[in-house]
């Protein structure tokens, strides 16, 4: 979405909602209950179009913006599963998603001066202060893989949580494994992913901007990510707001890696039985469509057999980390919690995901005895080969 | 319309309410007062926004029993929702009864015929469940997560209602002072629900399109019906309305088809269309003239569902294809229908083949404005070209024009709905159509013999309204429910 876009551009489309819920759940014939505000607690209101009516109602100047509608705003786990399962809205003028509305709401929001407190807050004072937002990864290449010229650029510029640093290591020792040379993109800095998701859509444009004229010289290079949401913002949302972006070659590490597995770079050494189930993370599969690289990875791992939860693949449950407001009282981590619960219905030993977030969320559901059941793909696959 | 309820008693039945049900079943957040506030037809400006002074959303059938207890006590209006569009009004500062939580289907007797079912469940969900069963639902032209009950209580166009009114056969339900009854067996202890009526009156018809005016639903038994041996969809096209009919007329005296409809080329063309669709065909219908399809286009096309034992089928599509013979009409093959109109077999093979709804985006052009009749066959035929002629008056902003016929009651009694798509946020057109919607119905009254299939006012009802208001006002002499609903009108009570 163009960060210009206003609410009143998007009033048309979003009073085609039919409020038929369909936002809600996944294909039929499972049915399954998909968006995690609406499963946490169904009511109409607390739907994709919901918060569309609640535009509606906020241009029709039926209730006044104040601090709860930021906070309802932001409860929006971002999952996009209301956008796989209705191609109502986004048929319309200006073409967009319910989530991007969604985030249009959030800005309208921020722009007010209401931001909720919490994670978003802290984000929002950093933005304020420092202009950007991001923490050194302080990741070094080995020099036995760095090298400036190749055409391979890992893209792991910042760390906001801490799990993405243990990925980040994992990663770059799995690139170590492969052996192709790999620059780096940066050592600090932001995609602008989360500044988009959240809102602050002020301090976006020139970070986003900046980004950019460091990555055109290398637009023909291949770009890989351990981070889904960086990827999909940037192969997404980086042509929306600049109007001269170019695209970029780009692959989430599971692709480098099942590549790596095929032509025989990688080599499963450890093969210890195990069983594992896979959780989709939102922007890697309905964000990025990348659903089978990493089951190919599993499928490549001697020992290793994959237990499907039911939900899976387009249809995976959010773990809930990016909800950031607190209108339904405990929603973030009771969204985690039902998908551990989903997990531990498998039988499986672990828990493989492959984004920091998920992740980190997880983990901080789950009994401190039962954390190093979570992992990332890239951890995982570096202790196995 | 009756007054606001006013603070200090919003605030007691809010909090009597919340003691008796539960906290969390009771809502009356601002967010989540305005967000159900137009909930008529979606977040519809031609329509009045009336807050709602609570949103309950019942999860066991005491709950539904308590609120209208309260609600009756203080006189608070209650208006009963499901998901999906709807044509209610809702009354400013009442409640709203939002059963969506409602959604088990609490049995599938294979063996009578029947699924007991709460009003929360949708289509998607029974259709899901029957799966395995050897057994079908009826379906309609509703979206699939709409809630069986919205459309069965409103009469709506289903795939048996060829054959009959509809598929409710019993109905809990609830009356404002907490009284609980069921309209059809299931009333006497421990039998099932398989007889509609008897030895009583029917009352499950009081409730059938009383848009929740006379009692709310809380449980349902609705028909379901074997999936035969074999199964297949015969098509035949027609280059008028009245042999079209005939033939469909022809095709249910003889028994011949479990379910036939009869499309208008805009309706077939356009209704099935997945987003991938939409650029490729939309655009040549929307500037096309309902009357002249192009060359080679039937314009109408009636889908027959033909099923039995295989060899009955067999037989049945050969009668088909004799009776089309009869009225001038050319049977389409499905490979025919594939590469000519791909959407509509994709569109008709989920529906029928799988017994779902296609799930497409033709709703999305817009609100609709639909005006719907019965009348006899002989009076149908004059009533599709007067509504065709009148629809195209419009101009082509409001294309596709859709039109669907069929039998109700084995042909007793025919229904036309024919819908436009008008741009939602022109509200003079809209209001311009309404209008004449409205001169419509009289003259397919006066002039026609038809029905409509939604009321149009108590002046032109008579007596039959008299008595329905005296039944209302036994059944619920406050007035608290759906007052501002459909069956009366606003404040009439």
């Amino acid at each position: 979405m163009k960060l210009t876009t206003t609410l009143e551009d998007v009033q048309a489309a979003a009073s085609r909602c039919l409020r038929d819920g369909r936002c809600t759940y996944g294909p039929w014939p499972e049915n399954h209950p998909l968006c995690p505000i609406y499963w946490h607690d169904p009511s109409f209101t607390f739907s994709g179009g919901g918060y569309l009516f609640l535009i509606l109602a906020l241009l029709d100047n039926r209730i006044n913006f104040d601090q709860s509608i930021a906070n309802f705003a932001f409860s929006c786990a971002s999952c996009i599963a209301c956008d796989n399962n209705c191609s109502v809205i986004r048929c319309h003028e200006p073409y967009v998603d319910i989530l991007d509305i969604i985030r249009l709401l959030r800005s309208e929001a921020v722009k007010r001066g209401f931001v909720p407190g919490g994670i978003a807050k802290k984000i929002y004072d950093e933005v304020k202060k420092t202009g950007g937002y991001g923490q050194a990864s302080s990741l070094k290449l080995p020099d036995k893989i760095k090298n400036d010229k190749a055409d391979t650029i890992f893209f792991a510029e910042c760390s906001h949580t801490s799990a993405q640093k243990d990925i980040s290591r994992a990663a770059v020792r799995l690139l170590e494994k492969i052996g192709s040379p790999v620059s780096q993109f940066s050592e600090s800095g932001c995609c602008g992913s989360t500044l988009y998701d959240f809102g602050f859509w002020e301090q976006l444009e020139p970070l986003v901007k900046a980004n950019w004229e460091k990555m055109k010289p290398l637009k023909d290079m291949k770009f890989v990510f351990i981070n889904p949401h960086c990827q999909e913002f940037i192969h997404k949302r980086y042509p929306e707001i600049l109007p001269n972006f170019s695209g970029i070659h780009h692959q989430h590490i599971s692709q480098l890696l099942a590549g790596a597995f095929k032509d025989g770079r990688l080599k499963s050494i450890k093969a210890e039985k195990v069983k594992v189930s896979y959780h989709d993370p939102c922007y890697l599969g309905r964000g990025l469509n990348i659903y089978d690289a990493p089951r190919d990875v599993l499928a490549s791992l001697s020992g290793v057999e994959l237990v499907e939860m039911a939900r899976n693949r387009e249809n995976s449950f959010c773990c809930g980390a990016r909800v950031a407001g607190n209108y339904v009282p405990n929603l973030s981590d009771d969204t985690a919690r039902e998908r551990i619960k989903e997990f531990e219905g498998t039988g499986t030993d672990l828990l493989i995901t492959a984004c920091a977030y998920c992740k980190d969320h997880f983990q901080k559901v789950m009994p401190a005895k039962d954390r190093g059941r979570v992992k990332d793909l890239a951890e995982f696959v570096d202790e196995r080969t | 319309m009756t007054a606001k309820p006013k603070g200090d008693k919003r605030e007691a039945a809010c909090r009597e309410l919340r003691e008796r049900i539960g906290a969390e079943k009771v809502r009356d957040d601002e967010i989540t007062l305005v967000t159900y506030g137009r909930i008529r037809q979606g977040f519809d400006t031609m329509w009045p926004f009336r807050k709602p002074s609570l949103v309950v959303f019942p999860e066991a059938r005491e709950d539904v029993v308590e609120t209208l207890k309260i609600a009756n006590r203080y006189k608070f209006p209650v208006t009963s929702v499901g998901t999906a569009p709807i044509m209610l009004g809702t009354t400013e500062g009442g409640i709203i009864l939002d059963q969506r939580r409602r959604n088990r289907i609490i049995e599938i007797n294979t063996d009578s015929g029947y699924a007991v079912i709460e009003p929360g469940v949708s289509f998607d969900g029974l259709t899901s469940a029957l799966r395995g069963t050897g057994f079908k639902c009826s379906v309609g032209t509703m979206p699939g997560p709409g809630t069986i009950l919205g459309q069965a209580l409103g009469r709506g166009s289903q795939s048996f209602t060829t054959r009959y009114l509809n598929v409710i056969v019993d109905l809990e339900v609830v009356l404002p002072d907490g009284t609980v009854y069921s309209t059809g067996s299931s009333h006497f202890k421990n039998v099932g629900s398989h007889l509609r009526y008897g030895p009583y009156p029917d009352l499950a018809g009081l409730y059938t399109c009383a848009y929740g005016a006379m009692g709310v639903i809380t449980k349902a038994a609705i028909r379901i019906h074997p999936v035969n041996e074999a199964s297949r969809i015969h098509f035949a096209g027609f280059d008028n309305y009245s042999d079209a009919l005939d033939y469909v007329k022809d095709l249910i005296d003889n028994n011949i088809p479990e379910h036939t409809f009869i499309w208008n080329w805009h309706m077939y063309l356009t209704w099935p269309l997945a987003p991938s669709d939409l650029e490729a065909v939309m655009p040549q219908v929307l500037k096309s003239d309902i009357r002249k399809p192009p060359e080679g286009t039937p314009y109408n096309l009636v889908s027959s569902l033909l099923s039995g034992y295989k060899e009955q089928v067999e037989v049945y599509e050969k009668v088909c294809a004799k009776v089309a013979q009869k009225y001038h009409g050319r049977v389409f093959s499905d490979e025919e229908i594939e590469k000519r109109f791909p959407a509509t077999m994709a569109g008709f093979r989920q529906q029928y083949g799988d017994y779902h709804y296609r799930e497409s985006v033709h709703w999305s052009k817009g609100r609709f404005a639909g005006w719907y009749v019965f009348a006899e066959p002989k009076d149908m035929k004059e009533i599709e070209k007067f509504a065709v002629n009148e629809f195209v008056k419009f101009g082509k902003g409001i294309n596709p024009v859709n039109y669907y016929s069929h039998p109700f009651d084995f042909g007793r009694s025919i229904l036309l709905r024919i819908s436009g798509f008008p741009d939602p946020t022109d509200i003079e057109l809209r209001k311009k159509i309404s209008k004449k919607f409205d001169e419509m119905y009289d003259v397919a009254l006066k002039k026609y013999r038809a029905i409509p299939i939604r009321p149009i006012g108590s002046d032109r009802a008579g007596t039959y309204m008299d008595v329905l208001r005296r039944i209302k006002k036994a059944l619920d002499p406050n007035n608290i429910l759906n007052r501002d609903a459909g069956l009366f009108e606003e404040g009439e009570l």
